[in-house]
């Protein structure tokens, strides 16, 4: 006779769970797509109260003795490199912008730094951010307020540096633990323990000559290629403020 | 409102995981690396609320964490979401008395397939530019992680999963 159709109410989408639970999920593929924008803003405000003060001195001053040092004699060599080529490219401005670290992650896989400073402040995705010692990363991300630095120790950080003594370029690659790794596709390259590196004049990705540096150990796994471990001389851990270079390379 | 608190307990701490993630207290760390926090929250949660739940929200606080993380390449998801199924199915088992101790064990398991993974991801990722056997030996990242993790679950998910089981029993 008359077929009577039998309202089911088992299906997925007659639960209200089940459009609780796809609300929930597009929520956060939108809060991943986003960065975790809207998380970083709310750490931001409620982190305030506990930024760094004026402290840590004893470990900035070294730091900032050791990277006047190596500027000097940076400086005085650039001095004779550009009477000798004028065309030399440009390898400062004082274009900065100070921030407090607000959160940091230095130990584990992930190896980043958030700041106080964000897109409000005019901070751009890929500035290089210096400490107290030298160059520290590159800004990766921002949000309104807050901006996240990869470190050099990052496994995702790969940059392209110089060595001064032997005038050679070379690929500093962080492999998720304090000292990130030198790699010179040479085999005649003659590097030597306490050997300092600073960023490459032919790195597109931050200035040239800002310290990064020293050789802690030299390994020779490979035939073709050379590797360092380096030891940073701006630390990540215990740095409060930092400064991003406003204008990119 | 009481109530209301009581009902969301369990969401108002996956709501401060991450924020945990990203405070990264350095007291509490040991060679720089932390214990693995979401696992605290995910054990009594899955053991609670079964398997499909944990792997729910294993892939939730993994979405989250990933966009708090700035490494594109690498995702802690698959690690979160088999963690969130196999403490689930802890719940079968709960018969027999879970001691602290079986607590930590659980979550150093955790934290080591979690570590693992995301480690594999970054050999994969590295393997062309034959320069992966330079990561060897930030496995000791994985190692303070799981210790870490198994020392401080005992204290951590025991009164995690009182609460949560306070809160199931409130609602009924």
């Amino acid at each position: 006779m008359f077929d009577i159709r039998r309202i089911s109410t088992s299906r997925w989408w007659h639960k209200k769970k089940s459009w609780t639970l796809l609300g929930i999920f597009l929520f956060l593929v939108f809060v991943r797509i986003s960065k975790g924008s809207i998380y970083k803003d709310f750490y931001y405000f409620i982190s305030k109260p506990f930024w760094p003060g004026q402290f840590q001195k004893e470990v900035i001053l070294k730091s900032i003795e050791q990277e006047s040092l190596i500027n000097s004699n940076l400086l005085k060599k650039d001095n004779i490199r550009l009477r000798e080529i004028l065309s030399l490219q440009e390898s400062s401005n004082n274009d900065y912008i100070s921030a407090a670290v607000i959160s940091r992650k230095t130990g584990s896989w992930w190896r980043q730094i958030i700041l106080n400073k964000g897109l409000k402040d005019g901070v751009e995705i890929g500035s290089a951010v210096i400490g107290p010692g030298g160059l520290l990363g590159r800004v990766k991300n921002t949000s309104l307020f807050t901006s996240s630095v990869t470190l050099l120790t990052s496994p995702e950080s790969k940059l392209g540096v110089w060595l001064d003594r032997i005038q050679i370029n070379g690929l500093l690659v962080g492999i998720g633990d304090d000292n990130p790794s030198l790699i010179l596709y040479s085999e005649d390259a003659d590097i030597k323990i306490g050997d300092f590196v600073s960023s490459s004049p032919a790195s597109t990705l931050v200035p040239p000559n800002i310290p990064i540096g020293i050789v802690q150990s030299v390994d020779e796994p490979f035939k073709a290629k050379k590797t360092a471990k380096i030891s940073l001389i701006a630390k990540p851990h215990v740095i409060d403020w930092v400064q991003i270079l406003k204008v990119k390379i | 409102m009481n109530k209301f608190f009581i009902k969301k307990l369990p969401i108002i701490f996956f709501i401060f995981v991450p924020i945990i993630f990203l405070w990264h207290p350095n007291w509490l760390g040991f060679l720089g690396v932390q214990p693995y926090w979401p696992l605290f929250w995910l054990l009594p949660f899955s053991m609670i609320n079964g398997s499909i739940n944990g792997l729910i929200f294993g892939l939730f606080i993994g979405l989250i964490l990933d966009s708090l993380t700035l490494d594109n390449n690498f995702t802690q998801i698959p690690g979160l979401m088999l963690c969130g199924i196999f403490f689930g199915r802890i719940e079968l088992h709960r018969d027999f008395l879970v001691g602290h101790f079986r607590y930590g064990l659980i979550c150093s398991f955790g934290s080591f397939l979690c570590g693992i993974l995301y480690f594999l991801q970054i050999l994969f990722k590295n393997f062309s530019y034959s320069n992966f056997l330079l990561f060897i030996p930030s496995l000791q990242n994985i190692l303070a992680e799981v210790f870490l993790t198994g020392f401080f679950a005992p204290l951590i998910c025991t009164h995690l999963l009182r609460m949560f089981k306070f809160t199931s029993r409130k609602l009924k």
